[in-house]
């Protein structure tokens, strides 16, 4: 048997699986956002869907709360997950058990974590019975709204819970590999601690940060359970909205709801271009 | 470590590792305290009274926990062993050989693991119901391969791209057939892989929740989905035992697994859809 | 130019039973290029990453022209350390990486852009600049990495074994570029090697560590000549010892009474002679007669087994002397007194 007819026996049955339930799932949504799905008698394209979400002020808020709820987590999780990565590295007692209890987390499914979420920050939570302990508040509604709130609190802080120990792994596993030797180098050419981090450690790092960014921001931009769980009504995140118009009793907003599943989809894919087009350009240098 | 470290820069990294722990555990705790409590209502601190009540409702027959645990896992096996069966060869194609378009290969395998669920299974939902597969369980262990195979086909490639096709020349030049060289020769040598990409691939499907929501519509009932029922309907003592029973897997596959999480393996992208 | 004392340096890592170096004292004189040299493991570059701070001593000193350092950062010390790898900085240019230095010193950066082109020209690369460091060979990156340390001016400079990974025939010229600028700029400079030849062709002076323990301080040639004691003259490639007496200038052994040449030690010892320094055919004293064993053409030499009664010699000789020889021959041979020494 050849070479060529063994790798494509290896992976067709792969390729059939990706192929046929995601992108054929992709492209039937990209069609259905069209209108157009001549199965069912829908042969004439049209872009009444995207002009319906594109004209809907819901859309416009429900996708700055998505990229808030993404930019911010992201953000801060990288940042946490870099200073604990930092203090995981050096040995010290008690490392061993922090070590498990950030892997952990790591297999706690978010819905878990979004309870969790829900039951410490949420007006009559644990946090809530503190601050009334200590008669900051008299009244569950005194304590300050974190979960269903518009700015996305609760949700932020199970992302970031979840997230931190994700990015962490990898940014440990990352300078274990680098050893201190470059940092060493820095030090011995006259950088000082803070000099050596921002510009030794954190470019050769930077890299494993990105990457792994790129799949929590596309993750938290895409997640259902969380956001419908912890979330406000008004306006609720992208994926929400999406699921709300596909299952709505009126069948005329499920070209909506696939043309909001296209628009995140093209979001992760930027994503995934920011992600190769960076994979590349390491692999050149 | 480079130079020392004063006792400033010590009682610093001890305080943020206290911090750190108690962030880490901290919205597990609850949960259980949840699961044993009665009348648990505010300002209280803890409890007024302990009870296993949630745990026995929970471990009876008429609650529907037990049996959305065993479709759970019946799902979530069916899916990895589909998973191996078809992530192994395609490891093997991207692992061992150099072809012509293989970084695009690469690329659509690897664009299941970022585009978010919710942009592809609302498509799925339209094609499955012509299929009939909507509402089915068959349905469900479909579309959950979309999350899992790409891992699953990621952890092989790695593995392949560290094995010696010699060995099987040597098995065969031996006098051992096809099917034997793959029992005796290549298996073994892979199964650590094959063993870590299935633990994930069962733990990437036990947390999926909006396929299995769609495509099962309410019929196919898992522990998430019941979870999730639970959790909005204000029955907070049910709502943390199922938690703790929804934890479970993961804890034992993690004592199983630790130490091959070191983050160097490319499973561990497969965290960042649990 | 600074004078560097290293006094009764230890390091104990935690949990080692045994230290990693033991009480290692070292005076440089200013300017002199030193190697401490030893097999993997035997505490060299432990002792070079405590000179630069990146590690701390477990007891004992490092002073620069009689000034304790060890209270000083790594980065304040005047000391910079080059890693066997190079350990080029991948994300940058290689002028980036020259510059680095200066650039932490917050220095202006037309003046670094001058100085690191300065730099290039010194270790003769004058036109990588703009390149990645992965697009330059082994040799070149040596270079950048030499051009890195030496740009910001360093009193002491580190060496980890810099000519090990280098070819053959780069690492002679690397050798003299080492040298060169070492000696223009009057850097006192301390190298670590495995490789005794590497430190021979290398160094002033060298210090031999084996197990932790500093056995030998010398100038190169004494090394072969007059080894302290036998595992120093067996990592010089040392291979005849003959137990035995050494009384008022001839060594009593297995082998008849030697004459030895003055000033050799008294007492019961070994004697211990260089396989290169045997002679075949009769000479000036100390005429033996010995049986072949082995004949072993290597090429531009030939080793010779050689057993005279039961005692067993090494030789090394030139292939023109021995030709015709066999295994079961008797030849004569002789050892000249002044290429004789005794180890007590």
């Amino acid at each position: 048997m050849s070479d060529r007819l063994k790798i494509i026996l290896l992976l067709l049955p792969a390729m059939s699986v990706i192929v046929l339930l995601f992108f054929g799932g992709l492209l039937i949504g990209l069609m259905r956002s069209f209108n157009y799905m001549p199965v069912i008698g829908l042969t004439e394209p049209n872009l009444q869907a995207y002009i319906n979400v594109f004209t809907d002020e819901e859309f416009y808020w429900s996708f700055l709360l998505s990229f808030h709820i993404s930019f911010t987590s992201t953000l801060i999780s990288c940042i946490l997950a870099v200073g604990a990565a930092l203090l995981l590295r050096r040995a010290f007692i008690g490392r061993a058990v922090i070590n498990f209890l950030f892997q952990l987390n790591l297999t706690v499914p978010h819905l878990v974590g979004a309870i969790g979420i829900l039951y410490l920050f949420s007006q009559s939570g644990v946090f809530a019975r503190l601050a009334a302990e200590v008669d900051l508040i008299q009244r569950p509604a005194d304590f300050p709204a974190m979960v269903f709130d518009p700015f996305a609190i609760g949700i932020i802080l199970q992302y970031v819970w979840k997230e931190v120990p994700f990015i962490g792994v990898i940014v440990l596993a990352n300078m274990q590999a680098l050893g201190e030797n470059y940092e060493s180098v820095a030090r011995s050419l006259g950088a000082s601690k803070w000099q050596t981090f921002r510009h030794v450690l954190l470019p050769l790092i930077f890299p494993g940060i990105l990457s792994a960014s790129v799949i929590v921001f596309a993750f938290t931009f895409g997640a259902y359970e969380i956001p419908a769980l912890l979330g406000a009504n008004y306006p609720a995140a992208l994926p929400v909205l999406a699921y709300r118009s596909y299952t709505d009793v009126d069948l005329a907003a499920r070209p909506e709801a696939m043309a909001l599943a296209i628009i995140i989809a093209i979001l992760s894919a930027v994503m995934i271009f920011i992600y190769i087009r960076y994979s590349r350009k390491r692999v050149r240098s | 470590m480079i130079g020392q470290d004063g006792l400033w820069t010590k009682t610093f990294r001890y305080i943020t590792c206290l911090l750190l722990v108690t962030w880490l555990v901290l919205p597990l705790i609850p949960l259980a305290i949840w699961s044993v409590a009665r009348g648990w209502f505010f300002p209280d601190i803890l409890p007024r009274m302990w009870t296993l009540d949630a745990w026995r409702y929970a471990l009876s027959d008429t609650s529907g926990v037990l049996d959305a645990l065993w479709l759970t896992i019946g799902i979530s096996l069916a899916a990895t062993v589909l998973s191996i069966l078809v992530g192994v060869p395609a490891g093997r194609a991207l692992g061992m050989y150099k072809f012509k378009g293989k970084e695009v290969i690469e690329l659509m395998i690897l664009a299941p693991t970022i585009v978010p669920g919710i942009a592809v299974v609302l498509g799925v939902h339209t094609v499955f119901i012509y299929l009939g597969l909507t509402n089915t369980v068959h349905g469900v262990i479909l579309v959950h391969l979309i999350p899992t195979l790409p891992y699953m086909t990621l952890v092989m490639a790695g593995i392949f791209s560290n094995y010696d096709p010699a060995f099987e020349a040597q098995a065969r030049s031996l006098g051992a057939s096809p099917l034997k060289t793959f029992w005796y020769v290549t298996l073994p040598a892979i199964m650590p892989g094959i063993i870590v990409g299935g633990l994930f691939a069962f733990l990437v499907s036990w947390s999926q929740y909006i396929l299995t929501l769609l495509v099962g519509g309410g019929r196919v009932v898992t522990l998430p989905l019941l979870l999730f029922n639970f959790a909005t309907s204000g029955r907070n003592d049910i709502t943390g035992a199922i938690g703790m029973i929804y934890i479970l897997p993961g804890i034992l596959i993690l004592t199983l697994t630790a130490k091959q999480l070191s983050g160097r393996s490319g499973a561990v992208g497969g965290f960042g859809r649990i | 130019m600074t004078h560097v004392s290293i006094q009764e340096l230890t390091k104990v890592y935690p949990g080692a039973d045994t230290p990693a170096l033991d009480r290692l004292s070292l005076e440089i004189a200013s300017g002199e290029l030193t190697a401490l040299l030893g097999p993997s493991g035997c505490g060299k570059t432990t002792t070079m990453k405590m000179i630069a701070g990146l590690l701390e001593p477990t007891s004992g000193d490092v002073r620069f022209d009689d000034r304790s350092i060890l209270r000083d950062k790594p980065e304040h010390r005047g000391v910079v350390m080059v890693f066997q790898n190079y350990l080029l900085f991948p994300y940058m240019s290689v002028a980036d990486n020259v510059g680095f230095g200066l650039k932490m010193r917050k220095t202006d950066p037309t003046e670094i852009k001058r100085r690191v082109s300065e730099m290039l020209d010194l270790v003769k690369l004058p036109d990588v600049g703009d390149r990645r460091p992965s697009a330059l060979s082994g040799g070149q990156q040596q270079r950048i990495a030499l051009a890195r340390a030496l740009i910001v001016q360093p009193e002491v400079l580190l060496l980890d074994e810099p000519l090990s990974n280098l070819d053959a025939h780069l690492r002679f010229e690397m050798r003299d570029l080492i040298r060169s600028l070492q000696q223009e700029m009057g850097i006192t400079t301390i190298f670590v090697t495995h490789d005794q030849e590497e430190a021979v062709v290398l160094a002033d002076r060298v210090a031999l560590i084996l197990d932790g323990q500093m056995k030998q301080y010398d100038r190169a040639d004494a090394f072969y000549k007059r080894p302290v004691d036998e595992a120093t003259a067996r990592f010089f490639g040392g291979h005849n010892f003959i137990p035995g007496k050494s009384v008022g200038g001839t060594f009593d052994g297995p082998l008849g009474q030697l004459t030895l040449a003055d000033g050799a030690v008294e007492g019961a010892g070994k004697l211990t002679f260089r396989p290169e320094n045997v002679r075949v055919g009769q000479g000036d004293g100390n005429n033996l007669s010995a049986r072949v064993a082995d004949v072993i053409y290597l090429g531009t030499q030939t080793r010779l087994k050689l057993r005279v009664g039961e005692t067993e010699i090494d030789a090394v000789v030139n292939p023109n002397e021995v030709e015709g020889f066999k295994p079961g021959d008797i030849v004569p041979i002789h050892l000249p007194p002044q290429t004789l020494w005794v180890i007590s």
